[in-house]
């Protein structure tokens, strides 16, 4: 049993990040739309406001420290070229190259042509939106269940965060089974 | 401006963050669409080659870098100019929505490679 120190940090990437960004957004929208007077009382909302700061503001740290290692370690790793004269069209002499071993074959380069060029960029928007969520419900507080106009646009841009953000991560599982970076 | 809603704080700064990420998301957009369409921008974008941002990063670099300044710089250059104000926050939601819908379109394939130069 071995984990190299690649497979290791795109577990961290991937899964571990992953993970919670999926349960900060979880916990972030139950809160959210929850947020109603007619569901909570005044102690109500109270007691859920530091949960659901909590969990916004962990989903926007955990969005930018996606982006910003996938891009910064993960993805120099996956576009490394092969040494000049290596026979770009042999997938056995590209499997240290992810991007050239996709784009070697047919059947396969699609992942990198349409899913790590979509991937690489979209997952960019996510931390954006969810700063501005994060930073809506740290402003508001308690008052955010007063300002239906603010609440509601704060859960389309919560939506809109994760659309980004599973878009990215469902393509880099697919392309990381297809052609890991390990 | 619209008159404030009673008891609780004016909406400018929120407005101003909302606007922001829709302003970035577009420059993010914008960044990826010019990279396909000149070899000079794409040189340029290259912030890992020329800026020291990274190592082997490529012109992703520079498209990310200048997406996040321009988050940074229009929330700040925004929330001071709408702090303490009440803003018609549908009108600005909307705004934010087409900027952020803008740039989710430059980032899909199939429409940024329109730019590119035919093979």
């Amino acid at each position: 049993m071995e984990v190299t120190e690649r497979e290791l940090y795109t577990i961290l990437h991937g899964l571990v990040l992953g993970t919670l960004f999926l349960l900060a957004f979880g916990g972030g929208m139950a809160g959210l739309w929850s947020l109603r007077s007619q569901l909570v009382t005044e102690e109500g909302v109270k007691e859920r406001t530091p949960r659901l700061l909590i969990g916004t503001a962990v989903m926007a740290i955990v969005a930018w420290l996606t982006v910003i290692s996938g891009t910064f370690i993960a993805y120099p790793w996956y576009r490394a070229a092969p040494p000049e004269g290596t026979n770009l069209e042999d997938p056995a002499a590209l499997a240290d190259f992810p991007r050239y071993l996709l784009l070697a074959q047919e059947k396969t380069a699609g992942w990198h042509e349409f899913g790590m060029e979509w991937k690489e960029h979209v997952a960019w928007i996510a931390p954006f939106l969810a700063t501005a969520v994060a930073f809506a419900v740290a402003y508001y507080g308690v008052q955010l269940i007063r300002r239906g106009d603010i609440r509601r646009a704060v859960m389309i841009f919560f939506v809109l965060a994760f659309a980004a953000a599973g878009v990215a991560g469902l393509f880099g599982a697919f392309i990381t089974k297809a052609a890991p970076v390990a | 401006m619209t008159a404030p809603q009673t008891g609780t704080k004016p909406n400018g700064p929120v407005a101003a963050v909302f606007v922001a990420s829709g302003i970035a998301s577009l420059v993010l957009g914008v960044f990826v669409t010019l990279n396909e369409v000149s070899e000079d921008i794409n040189s340029f974008l290259r912030f890992d080659a020329n800026y020291g941002l990274g190592s082997g990063v490529g012109p992703l670099s520079g498209k990310v870098a200048l997406a996040t300044i321009a988050f940074v710089v229009s929330w700040v250059v925004l929330h001071v100019l709408w702090r303490g104000k009440e803003l018609s926050f549908g009108a600005v939601f909307i705004v934010s929505l087409i900027l952020v819908g803008l740039g989710f379109a430059l980032t899909f394939p199939p429409i940024f490679l329109l730019f590119a130069p035919a093979e």
